[in-house]
């Protein structure tokens, strides 16, 4: 990276973005940090994936110790969890550097519309229901 | 679905959830979360929290591997870090303050619009 105070102001405000959102919703944030470093810090691709793999790491663990304090957290599920996580992690950076990822994208993009969709219908029936 | 069962679910969703987050340099949140909800009936609460357990683990061993074939970028993942370790405990906040309806309908509208990002790019 470049370094100009102007970018570093700007990549610092996007990293409390990407904070703020990730502990909220329970994601890693790369889908804000991938675009942002190859569009406007200038990284690579995969450059770009390592690195927000990388800021992943001390994000999610901050988020997770105010959520583990709070009770949300389900240690045995996300022990589970992260050890399939771990082997799909492995396979899928292995990929990465090894193809181009565009149809895997998309496939990825229409589940996660449908997901989020139904996701959002159920929580207006449950407002709906409440009130 | 039988203790057996949903551990093996579990499971899949890690590999599943760890496949997109190594392929695409993300947590794999996206996918875990209405896999949890949907699947596995857990509350969105917890799916969230429980989601961004599993991807520290998912988070290191990416990392590591794209480190290892040079792919990092340090200086930028320190401003990142900088600002995200300031957001992070905010955004947890946050989560715990707000209804299941809420959290459900939050999650669903980002998801859809990622989803629709992704497609058109």
């Amino acid at each position: 990276m470049e370094l100009s105070l102007g970018l570093v102001l700007v990549v610092v405000l996007v990293g409390f973005a990407v904070g703020y959102f990730s502990a909220l919703f329970g994601v890693g944030g790369g889908v804000i940090m991938v675009p942002f470093m190859v569009l406007v810090v200038g990284l690579t691709q995969h450059t770009a994936e390592g690195t927000s793999l990388l800021v992943i790491i001390p994000t999610a663990i901050i988020g997770v110790s105010v959520h583990l304090r709070k009770g949300f957290v389900s240690p045995a599920k996300g022990l589970l969890i992260g050890a399939g996580g771990v082997v799909g992690a492995l396979l899928g950076a292995s990929l990465a550097l090894r193809i181009e990822e565009d149809s895997l994208t998309k496939t990825f993009a229409l589940f996660v519309i449908v997901f989020g969709a139904r996701t959002a219908f159920q929580g207006w029936k449950l407002r709906r229901a409440a009130s | 679905m039988s203790r057996a069962t949903e551990r093996v679910y579990l499971v899949v969703v890690g590999l599943l959830g760890g496949l997109l987050g190594g392929l695409l340099g993300v947590g794999g949140g996206i996918v875990m979360v209405p896999l949890l909800v949907i699947v596995a009936g857990v509350s969105q609460h917890e799916a969230h929290a429980t989601s961004l357990a599993a991807i520290i683990p998912i988070a290191i061993a990416g990392a590591a591997r794209f480190g290892f074939s040079g792919e990092l970028d340090v200086t930028a993942a320190v401003f990142l870090v900088v600002g995200s370790l300031v957001g992070a405990p905010l955004g947890a906040r946050m989560m715990a303050g707000i209804s299941e309806g809420t959290l459900k309908i939050l999650f669903g509208v980002l998801s859809a619009a990622i989803g629709g990002v992704l497609l058109w790019s």
